[in-house]
């Protein structure tokens, strides 16, 4: 070989195993998610919010003076590609954790590798049952918003507080595993709680018009709606039922598009139930997370940056505690026997124990749209909260 | 009456999503699986045009408009001429490879977000109030209005214009129409062209009533289904199997059972192919080509 090619060899040798090399002084994290594909919308905002905090983490000395090196894939939501990002940060980049943004399908092939590897496993959207106490899985952990054991009586809970006529419910959902749950034992609690369910919509996902659903669900004269689906849906419906003249109230689970969604809407009947913090509360942790995406280039708006920044706070707490050489045994210590301070994002701290990988306490707050200050207001002055057992 | 109103919107949305796929199948044989991702790309026009010319609503649709016809051609220019002479399986194949690519390409440009392009042209789609109580909003009337004109022109077009003669004289027998001196890449282009157009409006005036995101491409692919009960290269058939379509949505979603509306056009798709293959209105020497 020429000795010319020799300074380029060396180059692109540097450059190839530079990250490797990188790696070895760094807290190597995984996060794989769905960046594209049809869940994109709820999925990559937190990717990018997971990135822009571990980013500011790194530019303020990283952690415990080392670096947080974190490794990203797609998955695109797909199972299968799910595994495959999860049996190559085991096997290629020796993660000491996993963080997942992705839908619930996607769970188990994740759980399956991160179990065979010993690898713990965030996830932050949606909650899977093997994280609750009392025994929850070793290896998962949670920190995402919802929780299918607790929004639907919370949110039922708060429609029978609001109401002095008689609560006739309709129930909207979508029709995937945990939207039908939440809308199954909302059902639940307000017969419960004496209220009459009159029709329960349980949507298909992608459905180009959503008039007929709306149209099955006023003629049977609810007075509230409680919807527990994909933003899209809940949104839609709603946009759906006010066209066709329906002026009752409605009560959704707020996502990521909520807040900005209810500015667009001005729709004053319009009630959302959150597990974070909008941005409408301008807390001082809110001004952080302005202040970061401001200087960054971001795809996403603010106010889909509240779940992902959460993740990024846990993700700095379990590696403080992790003393260096970091393993996923240490990590795995620190995080049974965590407490992070969300500073307001949430009703109260994140806090992890061997018997409970989910929380304590499960915080709501409750918002409206006030047509008279033409803003979001709460609903109700104080969080909500339910105890985790 | 409402449920009428309700049928008659559905259809319309069907009918103008598949009315593309008949024009690709019926000039070229090739079943186009990146229509979804078309219209997908036409409202995303609009939501850029819209954007962009905010206070001019009205250029910004016109422009979106061509853009999604340009674009067809284009599709057809630099791909899908490639594929002339290639087995027809090849061609359909690199139909889905051009949906993955659009679908990568939306996200890399517009990123995964929600898009409101009725905001950005600054309209607002008021509820008209119908006989007998019933409601409509005004852009899917707006839809039931462009469906009728599209079908009223694409049948003119083919039936009476020298160009939509040669399209058809190119479906039925792309050797002889050649040896005619009918220029097949020129017809192939418009057609590419006219059923991304049909798609991109499609696109534009669903993401205009509700909004728009990356599950629009999910359907297209369920209008699917309208066109082959119809019978693929019969745009009378499109019209008919979206009819036919929507009033079994509609009906099983207001007296059986709403989860039941995601698998009916495919349930109505196979009983149809069980007793006719080739479609209600389709041609089965066509069938037997493919």
């Amino acid at each position: 070989m020429p000795r010319k090619y020799a300074p380029l060899i060396a180059a692109l040798l540097t450059i190839a195993l530079a990250p490797g090399v990188m790696a070895q002084d760094a807290y190597v994290v995984g996060l794989s998610g769905a960046l594209t594909g049809p869940q994109a919308g709820t999925y990559a905002p937190i990717m990018e919010s997971v990135k822009l905090y571990v980013d500011q983490l790194n530019r303020r000395g990283g952690v415990n003076a080392r670096p947080v090196h974190l490794v990203v894939q797609d998955n695109q939501g797909e199972p299968s590609k799910a595994a495959a990002d999860a049996k190559k940060f085991i096997s290629q980049d020796n993660v000491i954790l996993i963080i997942s943004a992705s839908v619930s399908s996607t769970y188990a092939p994740m759980a399956a590798e991160a179990k065979r590897g010993g690898i713990p496993l965030v996830y932050t959207m949606v909650c899977p049952t093997a994280v609750f106490p009392p025994k929850p899985d070793e290896l998962q952990f949670c920190t995402g918003p919802s929780s299918g054991n607790h929004d639907g009586p919370m949110g039922v809970q708060f429609i029978k507080e609001q109401s002095r006529d008689p609560v006739r419910l309709g129930v909207v959902a979508m029709a995937i595993p945990l939207s039908r749950g939440v809308a199954d034992s909302a059902e639940e609690t307000a017969k419960s709680l004496g209220m009459t369910v009159v029709d329960k919509q349980i949507i298909p996902p992608p459905t180009p018009d959503y008039t007929p659903y709306a149209s099955k669900l006023k003629s049977a004269e609810p007075n509230w709606v409680y919807a527990t689906a994909p933003w899209v849906t809940e949104v839609k419906t709603v946009e759906a039922l006010r066209k066709l003249g329906w002026n009752g109230k409605y009560l959704a689970i707020a996502l990521a598009p909520t807040e900005d969604d209810m500015v667009r809407l001005k729709d004053g009947e319009l009630y959302a139930v959150s597990a974070n913090a909008f941005f409408h509360d301008d807390l001082p942790v809110h001004k952080e997370i302005r202040d970061a995406a401001g200087k960054a280039n971001l795809a996403y708006p603010v106010t889909h940056l509240a779940d992902g920044w959460i993740a990024g706070m846990v993700l700095e707490q379990a590696l403080k505690n992790t003393s260096w050489p970091p393993t996923a045994e240490k990590v795995l210590a620190a995080m049974n026997g965590l407490k992070v301070d969300t500073k307001g994002l949430r009703g109260k701290p994140i806090e992890w124990t061997k018997t409970n990988h989910f929380r304590t306490e499960q915080y709501y707050r409750f918002y409206r749209w006030d047509s008279a200050k033409q803003s979001i207001v709460p609903a109700k002055e104080n969080w909500a909260t339910v105890d985790v057992k | 009456m409402q449920l009428a109103v309700n049928i008659v919107v559905l259809a319309a949305i069907y009918a103008l999503i598949s009315c593309g796929y008949v024009l690709i199948y019926r000039v070229s044989r090739v079943l186009n699986l990146a229509h979804g991702e078309l219209m997908l790309v036409g409202a995303y026009l609009l939501y850029s045009t819209a954007s962009l010319l905010g206070g001019n609503p009205l250029t910004a649709v016109a422009m979106a408009a061509v853009l999604g016809l340009l674009v067809g051609v284009l599709v057809y220019v630099l791909l899908m001429r490639r594929m002339t002479g290639e087995m027809v399986l090849a061609a359909v194949l690199c139909t889905i490879a051009l949906g993955v690519m659009l679908r990568g390409a939306t996200v890399l440009i517009w990123s995964a977000q929600v898009r409101h392009p009725m905001e950005a042209l600054g309209w607002s789609n008021p509820s008209l109030v119908l006989f007998g109580d019933a409601r409509i909003s005004l852009i899917s009337a707006i839809l039931i209005g462009a469906t009728a004109v599209v079908y009223a022109a694409l049948f003119g077009f083919l039936g009476f214009t020298r160009w939509g003669i040669r399209m058809r004289a190119a479906g039925q027998n792309p050797l002889l129409a050649s040896q005619r001196g009918i220029q097949l890449h020129g017809v192939y282009a418009l057609a590419w062209g006219l059923s991304t157009f049909t798609a991109g409006l499609a696109g534009m005036l669903i993401s205009l009533d509700s909004s728009l995101d990356g599950t629009m491409t999910m359907i297209g692919l369920k209008a699917f289904p309208a066109a082959l009960v119809g019978g693929l290269d019969s745009l009378a058939g499109a019209l008919i199997g979206s009819a036919i379509i929507a009033i079994a949505e509609v009906l099983l979603i207001q007296f059986v059972n709403p989860l039941l509306s995601d698998v009916v056009p495919f349930f109505v798709l196979l009983a149809v192919l069980v007793i006719r293959p080739w479609g209600l209105f389709g041609s089965k020497e066509e069938l037997d080509r493919v």
